[in-house]
């Protein structure tokens, strides 16, 4: 087997041998490490903030207020959906991402393991600032989390809120320190042979999705600072009093808001397209298409995010809603060619790939009640109402989690040598799968029946089987993923040995070790096409097969 | 693990709780949300078509296709001419829904000179002043009132809507739209109510502690009942607060 030498990266010093104890931990800078512990991170706060969920289906299981009062159920849904959007959903991928990237590109590390390590401990430390703010006098920001001023700033005191500000301006600095880390990485780091046409497609997904990054979570931090000056300082930015602007606050809130689900989301749509053609033993079908496609949702989702102020009456209603219509296109892309991806081959229901098709299925669902409420009129009627509750969680709890679930499956053999088990993974996924349909679909129809979102009590008593149904359907949820969690203790002590390659994968960090060593690779394969693990097991006998043999994606790139 | 068995089972039970949403919008009971509500309608089926299709794509894929042996597929690395139908379909549907999108927006947002009844709605943290312009008529809620928007059946009721703190919206489901009442932004639509009856309304934005408790209700009746209704109103008003 041809090998070819490592570019030399600029790897820190010291400990090549792996010592793995808490204080390695603390000190390291190795990505795979980081990696980890932004995932156990991540994970740990998505259990808080499903914790909060359930605490909110407990509520509304009947009507009346059982288990508290307004101002806690206030702060319980404010922190759930703080934890979710902010602290988990875009972190766990960038923890993925971490792991895999250097793997995928054949590097020895990130472009900036100083700089990686520094963005996971503002990460963790913003974090523990937001969850401080549960032990301050008056507890948690109850202002919802998207915090529209004047609520958050004139009319609600407490130090929960200015904590709240300044815990996630921290993490907003740290994920454009690691973006910065990641984009540079993709592009500078790549081993000789992988051109960008040859990147796996979750590559693709954490490029794009990190420079989305790159120019939405600054206005986001800056929306931020002036909120906390407005609370502190007498700033008025958002006053009308003082000639501010309420409306100002909401565009450039949205103007991250709507990226960030694209943030969310892309690294998923890489997971997805990482998984189906290994179990479906094809190469990714129009994989240029699916790379363009990346491209097309990113650049549209910066001209949408006006699509969540409809109701507000002061935005120009057509343009919004053409964008935002629109990238059902590059989305339907995606998913047809997972389809062609998946037709005439040969296919293995794994745990990891049951969990893509759950994530298609969910997803495009989501997918279609957006396309719906893109249509102002339609928004007039649904906004604020169960049914966008459902509407975004069709696509952060079903896509991101199928998805998020689909890719541990995947690599856990790769992190930890040691196989999941597939018994368990099955009873989770169809657990989850039927769970979270009993709790997202009836909000569709409770939805358009009127229900608001955020109230701690409904009057009417038609809502009460729908949301009955919801908090049964939580529950079962609740129970799949502690599934997962004893799978994964289960798992780490006596899991089936995985052996290097367990799935016959495509990309690179297959061909190494599982774990990987500290350096990730002994040897590395040339690089052909887009699946040199593939094309090692299948050393090309004749055009057409295995390596490429389109000029176009010619190994000497520049 | 016997996909070719459950699949089925699941994909029917998913379309049929599609189809069952087709029954649980409420009909509205505007002239302008009759434009939404038939917008809706139209997005619902196709979007029904759309899903029907491609999990059913899904689906036979997973099923037809499962591995059989050890074989190799075929490695088909794309079709050009196929990803230019995928793009392109989808392209002329949403472009389709975009031009009816505008329609019903101009139905639902028109409002042509003069209006009937003109009433201001002014948002408060965490109830609703309706003043009735040119009469001195007001309805105020409070913590223990629920205040009633009266109007007239069949009649343009201008709503100015408006905040006096922070963001609120108002919404009453059955005429399938709402409006956000932001501090210095005055917001006007039109409703014109095509049938009498009590009607269930709410702020949507949330807006602090008794956000829950924020609601109101629309009664519609008819154009007699609504002039001595006001009359008697402005009556009582101007009895309770001489002077002011």
């Amino acid at each position: 087997m041809a090998t070819t030498e490592l570019p030399r990266p600029a790897l820190p010093e010291a400990h090549h041998e792996e010592p793995g104890g808490i204080v390695d931990y603390l000190t390291t800078v190795d990505h795979k490490k980081i990696g980890i512990l932004y995932i156990f991170t991540a994970f740990g706060i998505f259990l808080a903030g499903g914790v909060l969920a359930l605490v909110v289906r407990w509520e509304l299981a009947q009507p009346g207020l059982q288990a508290m009062g307004e101002n806690t159920y206030n702060q319980v849904f404010t922190m759930h959906g703080t934890l979710m959007i902010f602290l988990f959903a875009a972190q766990v991928s960038t923890g993925l991402a971490n792991y895999l990237i250097p793997l995928q590109i054949g590097a020895a590390d990130v472009a900036f393991p100083r700089a990686n390590a520094m963005s996971y401990w503002l990460y963790l430390f913003g974090s523990l600032i937001v969850f401080s703010s549960f032990f301050v006098a008056g507890g948690p920001a109850a202002v919802a989390w998207t915090a529209y001023p004047p609520l958050s700033t004139e009319y609600f005191q407490g130090t929960g809120m200015d904590l709240w500000i300044i815990g996630l301006s921290v993490v907003g600095i740290a994920g454009i320190l690691g973006a910065v880390n990641l984009v540079t990485t993709i592009f500078r780091m790549r081993m000789p042979g992988m051109t960008m046409f040859r990147l796996p497609l979750f590559c693709w997904g954490v490029l794009v999705n990190q420079l989305l990054i790159l120019f939405a979570f600054p206005p986001l931090t800056v929306a931020f600072v002036l909120l906390f000056m407005e609370r502190n300082f007498g700033a008025r930015f958002f006053d009308v009093a003082a000639g501010g602007n309420q409306v100002l606050y909401q565009h450039v809130f949205w103007f991250f808001g709507h990226p960030e689900v694209y943030i969310i989301i892309l690294p998923i749509f890489g997971i997805i397209s990482e998984v189906i053609p290994v179990f479906s033993r094809k190469p990714l079908f129009g994989y240029r298409a699916m790379v363009f496609a990346f491209f097309g949702i990113a650049a549209l989702s910066f001209g949408v995010w006006a699509h969540h102020m409809f109701t507000t009456g002061v935005v120009y209603l057509p343009y919004f809603s053409i964008m935002s219509l629109l990238i059902a296109v590059p989305t339907g892309i995606k998913v047809f060619n997972w389809i062609g991806t998946m037709w005439r081959g040969s296919i293995t229901f794994s745990t990891a790939m049951l969990m893509a098709l759950g994530f298609i299925l969910v997803f495009v669902n989501g997918g279609i009640t957006g396309v719906m409420i893109a249509s102002p009129p339609i928004d007039f009627a649904v906004n604020d109402t169960y049914f966008i509750v459902s509407h975004f969680h069709y696509i952060m709890v079903g896509g991101l989690l199928f998805g998020m679930f689909a890719g541990f499956y995947f690599w856990f053999p790769k992190f930890t040598g040691k196989l999941l088990s597939e018994r368990l993974g099955r009873w989770q996924f169809w657990l989850f799968l039927v769970g979270f349909n009993l709790t997202f679909f009836p909000q569709y129809l409770v939805g358009l029946d009127g229900m608001p979102r955020r109230i701690a009590d409904y009057q009417i008593e038609r809502w009460t089987s729908a949301n009955l149904a919801s908090t049964v359907g939580a529950f079962l949820t609740g129970v799949s993923v502690l599934l997962f969690l004893w799978n994964f203790v289960v798992s780490m002590r006596r899991g089936a040995p995985a052996g290097d390659d367990p799935w016959e994968g495509n990309s690179l960090e297959w061909v190494t070790t599982s774990p990987p060593p500290h350096h990730n690779f002994h040897e590395l394969p040339e690089v052909h096409s887009e699946r040199p693990a593939f094309d090692r097991r299948h050393p090309p006998s004749f055009p057409g097969e295995g390596a490429d043999t389109d000029p176009e994606r010619d190994p000497d790139r520049g | 693990m016997q996909p070719s068995r459950r699949a089925p089972a699941r994909w029917l039970a998913v379309t049929a709780l599609v189809l069952a949403a087709a029954g649980c919008t409420p009909e509205s009971v505007t002239e302008q949300g009759q434009a939404i509500y038939n917008l809706y309608s139209l997005f619902l089926y196709i979007a029904a078509v759309v899903f029907v299709v491609v999990s059913g794509l899904v689906i036979w894929s997973v099923i037809r296709y499962r591995r059989r042996n050890d074989e190799l597929p075929t490695q088909t690395h794309g079709n050009n001419r196929l990803e230019l139908i995928w793009t392109a379909i989808p392209t002329v549907i949403v472009l389709v829904l975009f031009v009816f999108t505008i329609q019903a927006q101009n139905k639902v947002l028109d409002s042509p000179g003069e209006a009937d009844v003109n009433v201001t709605a002014t948002a408060f943290q965490w109830s609703w002043r309706f003043t009735y312009e040119g009469t001195g008529a007001e309805v105020v809620g409070g913590p223990e009132t629920i205040p009633e928007l009266v109007v007239p059946v069949g009649q343009r009721v201008r709503v100015k809507l408006v905040s006096v703190d922070v963001v609120h919206s108002f919404y009453v489901p059955q005429t399938l739209f709402k409006r956000q009442a932001i501090p210095g932004v005055t917001n006007e639509f039109d409703l014109t109510f095509e049938r009498t009856g009590l009607f269930h309304g709410q702020c949507t934005q949330f807006c602090g502690l008794q956000h829950t408790d924020m609601v109101f209700r629309v009664r519609v009746v008819t154009q007699g009942e609504y002039q001595s209704w006001l009359a008697e109103t402005t009556r009582r008003g101007a009895a309770r607060q001489p002077g002011t």
